[in-house]
């Protein structure tokens, strides 16, 4: 589904990712770890089309129905959205004025109109998300509050997720979406997220902390470090990476930095 | 200046010899000082002096016309003059047919004919007025919201609306004035809305100014507020070649509080200048200023806002807000928003913003499918309609949402269903 | 035309001396025979300048053009300072220490002079002299002493007085005097191109990083006389800079006027960074005497990546009035502007700043705290202008009041102007007074009711003085705790 191929990233003349390869398959968890400052979330990010990065070298590859192996990182940020790319973000944006169902509605219509679908008139819109707040356990006033506007951090997570479920996304990529939660929202936000779990889908986690993957249990597991995976397992090494920390995996002299030609 | 033209028009005006006494008075008030120029510190960016090439005259007809509905007790003026009044009205009558009740005397002018250092279209105003409301709350009583709608159809006709409301002690009232104009029409029309509120009283004031392209629409709302008074104020500014708009507030109670709020989009070649200035002359008083403005095409955006905080007048409480949008190259906008404050126990505030829209909001709604343009729209209605939700009234807010969505620039109609 | 007169300063009452001495200790007269101009201005006045000075001809006929340009001119009055009308007949404007000729080392100078400077805290015998701090001493009219300048010659710095640089390096006085506030600029500016007798001249040649901070004195010492200096620093090309301004006065009942120009000109990659701390005598408790301060003062980013930054304290004056502002002109220039304005007694500042964007990505950041007690009265005016090919400029600008009486008033006009879209511009302003339960706490620690104000006005004026080098930042603190002795209670 996503094939990355030695993909070099930066920001001004600072190198974040420093060629990374990934392989993504349908109905596959994989989750990305790493110590801050090792570039997970620009890897998010860049998937995502975030402008304000140079890729300078490499490909990545979506290979969707509608788009075989198109080169993803020539598309826009909406057009990635539109062939079933989600990102949750780390840090959702509030938008004032504009409330959560105009957001969710425009995207949706917009997303089915791509997949040949036809628009949802309001009815049938407010059933599909009446379903969706349900198994995220929100209440229906969300819907009409401003995009994420004085939302507390768990808040703006489950949104994220709401908004996950409404789009029914074939990438779901989740930046840090764990950070910031109490227990009962992370498994209130695992719970949405497994429920989305398709052999047609593929979820990319990316989380500095073991924690979240006790309920998300991953096919495989990659830490990144000074921009390149180091390594790569099962979800064994997610807890072996919780015993033991990042340390032992990063190079002494693993400093981007050093790394520079 | 050519006093002749002003000497035209007011052979134009009635009322009784008393009255037009006054109306002399005015004039020759105005003739000292003559037109605002630029020279003026308030009138630093907006100039005036192309009124006077035009072939101003008083209106010849005031012709009726057909409004759209309106959620409540409608007034309708045409070219200057009240062409039909709601029947159900108890509260709202024409103010030139009560020109000389013991209530218009006594309170007509106490504002506008007062204001330090003078006022050149308050007093061309009191010379020419034509027509307009009165509007009278009587102690018990609640009135319906009153909608003055005016719609100008001559072309360089002198339009003087005079409006006069007075709530006594503890009433509570809606006002709203909506102005038009046939589309591309030039006049001037010049108003003046003098508001007293008594103990307790309420007033909720909606100003949509939707004047004809080609109009220039000068505007002053004076407002006098008693202890405990509340005035909310929404403008809505999207019309007129030239809009100049002044709100003076004066919370002489203690516990008086006022909020004003605003919007305004000068797009095309508009040019639209609102002065605010809140006295705080009592202790313990409140004033809240929340301003929106959209500049785009050439058009240019001013807003000056004054607060000033009197000796003794301990506790006020101000707050301004101004954020502004710049969207072409050929707009500009200028903000000036001051505080002068002569009390030492107050809490006073003002923040002032011009930028663009958010580039981090537009990824983020692209990333959920949304296409750029649409996601700048979506933002632009978002921005602009939070000054509706300020108003805290859904049915004036119903109301306002289809003209706010009409004067948007770049608006994706489907977007506000 | 008259002989210059020789004025004998007058015994002051000594009690009167130390009874106030504890509230402006700066207030002293130093006895010294001076050489002073007949009062009032006249063409005649300014070709004795001149002629004093032994100008070449392009200075007199610039200072003729100034004087007649400003008998055009009225005096402005929309700022929210009030005075009495200021009789421009009745002031000095020329003052002088006697004595022969320019004083060629310290030696020559009158030993007089020299203690004034120690009494003031700034020695100018070099080896007692702050380390790293040069300094051009300005008394009355006249620079009498620079130090350090073998020194910075070697670096070829010229840093001398503005007489000398006239004498010297004409030249340079001719391509930059008056390029950044000509003198039609504005009544006192024009007033001061006509009239100034000295100040400070800078020039730090291309890629020179000058080794010291470079230090102007003013003293006003004579009654009666005005002081009007200009000062003129150019940073060419890669070159930085750091330039302090201390001023005081004796105490004196009638007010005195301070007219100054200051003009920075930064090309290319030049830093210029000038700091003042201004504590002329601000006049008694009752607003009797003090200076008028009417100062222009203005930078210009010539060049690209530019950097002009001005920081000021402004405890003195009866009136302060001016307006130290950046045209950033240069692509990449940046503009920046820290105040700190203290009102107290009848004291009355209406200070701020513009900054005028024309290059791209242009940047400045405003920050202003105005501190009023007793009568005070501190007006923040500023305008900020976004010029449309300024694209991607950008402005922070953060106001603060602070409010310590309930008689005194603090004022914010700021001016926003933007015309390109790309630019974004913020203002934030706040007032607030110094909190009962703020104090309590601070005094329930143990702290008496001065210290904590004191530490409350230091925490406000925080983002200021970390700006100011350091002996200077400690001196600015002591300079406000004095001029807010007794000013809560």
């Amino acid at each position: 589904m996503l094939e990355i191929r030695n993909l070099h990233v930066s920001i001004g003349d600072r190198p974040i990712l420093a060629g990374i390869d990934l392989d993504v398959k349908a109905g596959e968890v994989h989750a990305i770890m790493g110590p801050n400052g090792s570039g997970k979330s620009t890897l998010a990010q860049v998937l995502a089309g975030r402008e304000g990065y140079a890729v300078t070298a490499g490909s990545v590859r979506y290979l969707d129905r509608d788009l075989v192996g198109q080169d993803l990182l020539a598309l826009a940020p909406e057009q990635r959205a539109r062939a079933g790319i989600f990102l949750a973000f780390q840090y959702p944006l509030e938008i004032p004025g504009v409330a959560n169902v105009q957001l969710l509605r425009s995207a949706l219509n917009s997303v089915r109109l791509q997949r040949g679908e036809s628009e949802l008139d309001a009815m049938d819109f407010l059933d599909t998300v009446k379903s969706k707040l349900a198994l995220l356990d929100m209440d229906e006033s969300f819907l009409y509050r401003a995009v994420n506007e004085g939302f507390s951090g768990g808040e703006k997570k489950r949104n994220e997720i709401l908004q996950m479920a409404v789009l029914e996304p074939r990438l779901a990529i989740l930046d840090e979406t764990d950070s910031g939660l109490d227990i009962d929202a992370l498994k209130t936000v695992a719970h949405g997220v497994n429920a989305l779990k398709h052999p047609e889908r593929a979820v990319i986690l990316v989380t500095h902390y073991q924690r979240l993957l006790n309920y998300i249990v991953p096919d495989h597991v990659h830490v990144l470090a000074g921009g390149r995976i180091v390594r790569s397992g099962d979800a064994g090494l997610a807890l072996e990476l919780e015993d033991r920390g990042y340390g032992w995996l990063i190079p002494e002299s693993g400093s981007l930095e050093e790394m520079r030609p | 200046m050519n006093p002749t033209l002003y000497r035209r028009a007011l052979e134009h005006t009635i009322g009784s010899p008393q009255q037009m006494a006054s109306r002399k008075v005015a004039l020759e008030r105005f003739f000292t000082h003559g037109l605002p120029t630029p020279r003026d510190e308030d009138w630093k960016y907006t100039a005036l002096d192309f009124l006077e090439q035009m072939d101003l005259h008083a209106p010849h007809a005031a012709e009726d016309w057909a409004s759209e509905d309106y959620p409540g007790i409608v007034m309708r003026f045409g070219n200057g003059r009240l062409t039909d009044a709601d029947l159900r009205s108890i509260h709202a009558h024409g103010l030139a047919d009560h020109a000389d009740s013991p209530l218009v005397v006594r309170y007509l002018g106490r504002l506008a004919d007062t204001l330090p250092g003078g006022a050149a279209l308050a007093d061309i105003n009191s010379a020419l007025w034509q027509d307009g409301l009165l509007l009278h709350v009587p102690v018990g009583w609640k009135a319906s919201p009153v909608f003055v709608t005016h719609y100008a159809s001559e072309s360089d006709a002198m339009l003087h609306l005079r409006h006069l409301v007075v709530l006594e002690a503890g009433t509570e009232a809606v006002l709203v004035e909506h102005d038009q104009g046939t589309p591309d029409l030039p006049y001037w029309h010049n108003s003046v809305t003098e508001i007293v509120l008594g103990e307790g009283a309420r007033l909720t004031h909606i100003k949509l100014d939707e004047d004809s392209a080609a109009a220039t629409h000068t505007s002053l709302t004076l407002v006098g507020q008693s202890r405990d008074s509340r005035y909310h104020a929404l403008s809505l500014l999207v019309g007129g070649r030239v809009a100049r708009h002044d709100t003076r507030v004066n919370l002489n109670g203690s516990g008086a509080e006022c909020q004003l709020d605003g919007l305004f989009i000068a797009d095309a070649r508009r040019h639209i200048d609102q002065h605010l200035h809140v006295e705080h002359a009592a202790p313990h008083t409140t004033s809240r200023q929340t301003w929106r403005g959209i500049a785009t095409g050439r058009g240019r955006g001013i807003f000056d806002s004054r607060v000033v905080v009197q000796p003794g007048a301990q506790k006020a409480d101000a707050q301004q807000s101004s954020r502004n949008l710049l969207l072409s190259p050929h707009a500009e906008i200028d903000v000036k928003p001051q505080l002068e404050i002569h009390a030492d126990d107050v809490r006073c505030s003002h923040g002032a913003t011009v930028g663009q829209l958010d580039e981090a909001q537009v990824f983020y709604l692209r990333s959920r499918g949304i296409a750029a343009d649409t996601a700048r729209a979506l933002l632009l209605h978002g921005f602009a309609g939070e000054a509706l939700g300020l108003l805290k009234n859904a049915a004036l807010s119903d109301w306002l949402e289809p003209h706010l969505a009409a004067a948007l620039p770049l608006l994706n109609k489907e977007l506000t269903t | 035309m008259s002989q210059p007169e020789v004025s004998h300063p007058d015994a002051r009452n000594a009690e009167l001396r130390s009874r106030v001495a504890d509230e402006y200790r700066w207030g002293f007269v130093t006895d010294i025979e001076q050489e002073v101009v007949p009062k009032g201005l006249s063409e005649a006045v300014i070709r004795l300048i001149s002629a004093k000075k032994n100008e070449p001809d392009f200075m007199l006929e610039w200072r003729l053009q100034a004087y007649r340009h400003w008998l055009t001119l009225t005096e402005p009055t929309w700022s929210s300072v009030h005075h009495p009308a200021i009789d421009y007949q009745a002031i000095h404007y020329y003052a002088a220490p006697k004595s022969g000729s320019q004083p060629k080392d310290l030696s020559e100078v009158d030993p007089e002079l020299l203690r004034t400077y120690e009494k003031l805290g700034i020695p100018l015998q070099e080896r007692e002299a702050l380390a790293g701090v040069a300094v051009d001493a300005v008394f009355d009219s006249v620079s009498v002493a620079t130090t350090f300048k073998d020194k910075l010659e070697s670096l070829g710095i010229i840093f001398c007085s503005f007489s000398e640089a006239v004498q010297k390096h004409p030249e340079l006085v001719r391509e930059y005097l008056g390029s950044v506030v000509p003198y039609t600029d504005n009544y006192f500016a024009t007033l001061n191109s006509a009239v100034f007798t000295d100040g400070s001249f800078v020039y730090v040649p291309k890629g020179v990083r000058c080794p010291m901070e470079l230090s102007t004195y003013f003293r006003i010492n004579a009654r009666n006389s005005g002081q009007f200096e200009r000062t003129l620093i150019i940073a060419d090309e890669g070159a930085t800079v750091s330039y302090l301004e201390g001023c005081t006065a004796p105490m004196r009942d009638e007010n005195q006027l301070h007219a100054a120009v200051v003009e920075l000109v930064a090309l290319k990659d030049a830093r210029i960074k000038y700091s003042t701390v201004q504590n002329w005598y601000p006049g008694d408790a009752e607003g009797r005497g003090g200076i008028y301060n009417f100062v222009t003062k203005r930078g210009d980013c010539r060049g690209d990546r530019a950097h002009i930054s001005w920081t000021q304290v402004e405890t003195g004056s009866a009136i302060t009035w001016k307006y130290p502002s950046c045209i950033l002109r240069g692509d990449d220039s940046v503009g920046e502007f820290y105040s700190v304005a203290l009102t107290n007694h009848r004291q009355q500042a209406d200070t701020g700043t513009k900054m005028i964007h024309i290059g791209r990505n242009t940047r400045s950041t405003i920050v202003s705290k105005g501190i009023s007690a007793g009568f005070g009265s501190n007006a923040y005016r500023g305008l900020v202008k976004v010029l449309p090919s300024a694209a991607n400029a950008r402005n922070h600008t953060q106001c603060d009041s602070l409010l310590m009486s309930d008689h005194c008033a603090a004022h914010t006009f700021p001016y926003i102007e933007v015309k390109n879209p790309s630019a974004t511009v913020e203002h934030e302003a706040t007032t607030s007074k110094i909190g009962d339960d703020q104090l309590f706490y601070l005094r329930s620690r143990g702290l008496s009711e001065e210290d904590a104000v004191n530490l409350i006005v230091n925490g406000f004026c925080k983002e200021v003085f970390k700006e100011l080098p350091m002996e200077f930042a400690v001196e600015a603190q002591k300079l406000l705790a004095v001029s807010l002795e007794g000013a809560i209670g």
